[in-house]
């Protein structure tokens, strides 16, 4: 096979699932860091994100663009909701009982979508889009804009994380929760915060998949697996590993297909993600041992 | 400590042991545990401006639950804690740090994936505006950690690691620090470095309660020491008192 063709056709489409995994991987990872569970609820937050990106393109007749902000809102804004009804008021219990919880919340806002959207398939935009050729390589506008858009907000986190007061409470308490406390952090302004940068990330991630392909009520719940194998790939905690993670994910899904049956691409996250535990537990940046 | 602060406690006829001045923290009676049960079954103890405290007792004694009692990390459910006139049991630990008491933990004292400098500025976390007096402060204490800034914490030696602590407790000018066993694991030469600063600190002002394992160096310098035994104090006297005790020397101190 062409090198171009394995370019055009595998790798670069493997960037852009990768990219839109990562998106929610970081969500996920930055969950277990500091909130010290497993989000079950993350896909279909980010399917709420896409389906509420629609309803503005819809009722305001705007570019999904310009949807795409207020999705992220939107998003932010449940996220706080759910954990100040949900998961706060379970915060004494034991970590397991959260966990269950979140898949609670998950069929909700799923039942959710259905309810206001239906059950059909949508799209943001009507008619096929056929891909640009830059020096050989074929790739669509709107791929290109995932991939900047995914590097631009974990960017902006990243040095939110690094240099802010309020990020390094989020790192302190990811770090050491006994000791942030006793430093005089207040665990529920990082909590509320944590949740609002999820939401934001879980409805990019969302919309990417929804304007990269269409939008289903399962759309979400798929991408679960494969980005909780992108944020143990990368190691629990780590938001960069979190994006090799997704990147690497996406990539192998996609060209995975070269060697075995397209039926099983969706067990490539399952296979991924039970050799990383198996032969280095902590992920490839040393994140948290679970 | 001034002449006329000891005069003013002895007009007013208040109870001090020794040649104390002011007291800073005044615990009477404090019960509390971890779970139902009691492990502090009445602790009294009392640290004055400008003092070093020193608490000694066997492994599993309280020592550690004492100090988080003091911080608010437990339920107390007997007794009064005051500090500086405010009785501050029940109290949550982010108000405790406000009212002038900051506390070094015995274990998982640092943040570990974050630099010495980020640590320090953790411990200044509730102050607004400008740190850098403080920072600079603590580097003069420790300039190892100076030239270390952006090392992170967790790749550093135990020592270091424990200057770390100290420093990040400092960062918000406390008037009372609790130090929790700093000298655990640590060669005799980070040992009285340790002691060394915590001496500096105190003839800087602060007052400080000190458990410590090492306990005959410790007390050689304390201004005033408790043994705790099961949850209550069975000793209290001056360093040198306490040493010189046949009885506390034989059960705590190895003979
Ligand atoms: N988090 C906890 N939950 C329940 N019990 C605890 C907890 N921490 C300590 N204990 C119990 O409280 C008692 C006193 O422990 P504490 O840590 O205060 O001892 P210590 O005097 O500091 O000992 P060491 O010299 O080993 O540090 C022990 O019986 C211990 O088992
Ligand atoms: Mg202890």
């Amino acid at each position: 096979m062409p090198f171009m063709e394995f370019v055009n056709f595998y790798l670069m489409p493997g960037i852009v699932l990768g990219s839109i995994y990562a998106l929610g991987a970081v969500g996920i990872t930055l969950v277990f860091g500091i909130l010290r569970f497993a989000h079950l609820a993350h896909g279909d937050l980010a399917t709420l994100g896409a389906f509420a990106a629609l309803g503005v393109v819809t009722i305001f007749g705007v570019s999904p663009w310009v949807a795409l902000p207020v999705a992220m809102i939107f998003c932010a804004f449940m996220a706080i909701g759910i954990d100040k009804v949900f998961y706060d008021y379970l915060s004494e219990r034991p970590k397991i009982i959260v966990v269950m919880s979140s898949l609670g919340i998950a069929l909700m806002l799923r039942a959710l979508v259905q309810v206001i959207w239906g059950v059909d398939t949508e799209t943001y935009t009507r008619g096929i889009v056929r891909p640009e050729n830059y020096w050989g390589i074929r790739i669509r506008d709107r791929e290109i804009y995932t991939i900047i858009a995914m590097f631009a907000i974990v960017g902006v986190l990243w040095v939110f994380l690094q240099k802010t007061k309020w990020g390094k409470a989020m790192r302190a308490m990811s770090d050491n929760p006994d000791l942030a406390l006793l430093s005089g952090v207040d665990n529920r302004k990082v909590t509320m915060l944590t949740w609002a940068i999820v939401g934001i990330l879980c409805a990019a991630s969302g919309f990417f998949l929804g304007i990269n392909t269409e939008l289903k009520p399962l759309m979400g719940w798929t991408m679960l697996l494969p980005m909780f194998a992108a944020t143990i790939l990368g190691g629990v905690g780590r938001v960069e590993g979190a994006v090799v993670g997704g990147l690497i994910v996406g990539i192998v899904e996609e060209t995975s297909v070269l060697l075995i049956p397209g039926e099983y691409k969706a067990a490539m996250a399952f296979a991924i993600l039970l050799l990383i535990l198996l032969v280095r537990p902590t992920g490839l940046l040393k994140g948290k041992v679970l | 400590m001034s002449q006329s602060v000891i005069e003013q406690s002895v007009a007013e006829n208040i109870e001090l042991p020794g040649y104390s001045g002011k007291p800073i923290l005044t615990m009477t009676g404090v019960r509390g545990g971890y779970g139902d049960a009691d492990i502090l079954q009445g602790v009294d103890m009392q640290v004055s401006e400008q003092e070093i405290v020193v608490i000694v007792g066997p492994n599993g004694a309280g020592k550690s639950t004492a100090m988080k009692a003091i911080f608010g990390l437990l339920k107390v459910r007997g007794g009064s804690i005051v500090v500086n006139g405010t009785n501050i049991a029940g109290w949550k630990p982010n108000r405790i740090v406000q009212h002038g008491v900051c506390y070094v933990p015995q274990v998982d004292n640092i943040f570990r994936e974050m630099t010495i400098h980020e640590n320090l500025e953790m411990g200044a976390f509730l102050r607004k505006g400008d740190i850098s007096d403080s920072l600079e402060r603590v580097y003069t204490l420790f300039p190892d950690l100076k030239e270390r800034r952006s090392t992170l914490a967790g790749n550093l030696s135990g020592g270091q690691r424990q200057m770390v602590a100290m420093g990040r407790a400092l960062m918000l000018n406390p008037s009372l620090l609790l130090l929790d066993e700093p000298t655990a694991g640590l060669s005799p030469k980070y040992m009285e470095q340790i002691f060394e600063i915590t001496r500096n600190l105190r003839d800087a002002g602060l007052s400080i309660l000190l458990v410590e394992q090492h306990a005959k160096q410790a007390l050689a310098f304390a201004d005033k020491g408790y043994v705790l035994a099961a949850g209550s104090n069975r000793h209290e006297g001056t360093g040198q008192e306490l040493l010189a005790d046949r009885e506390v020397a034989e059960m705590f101190l190895g003979g």
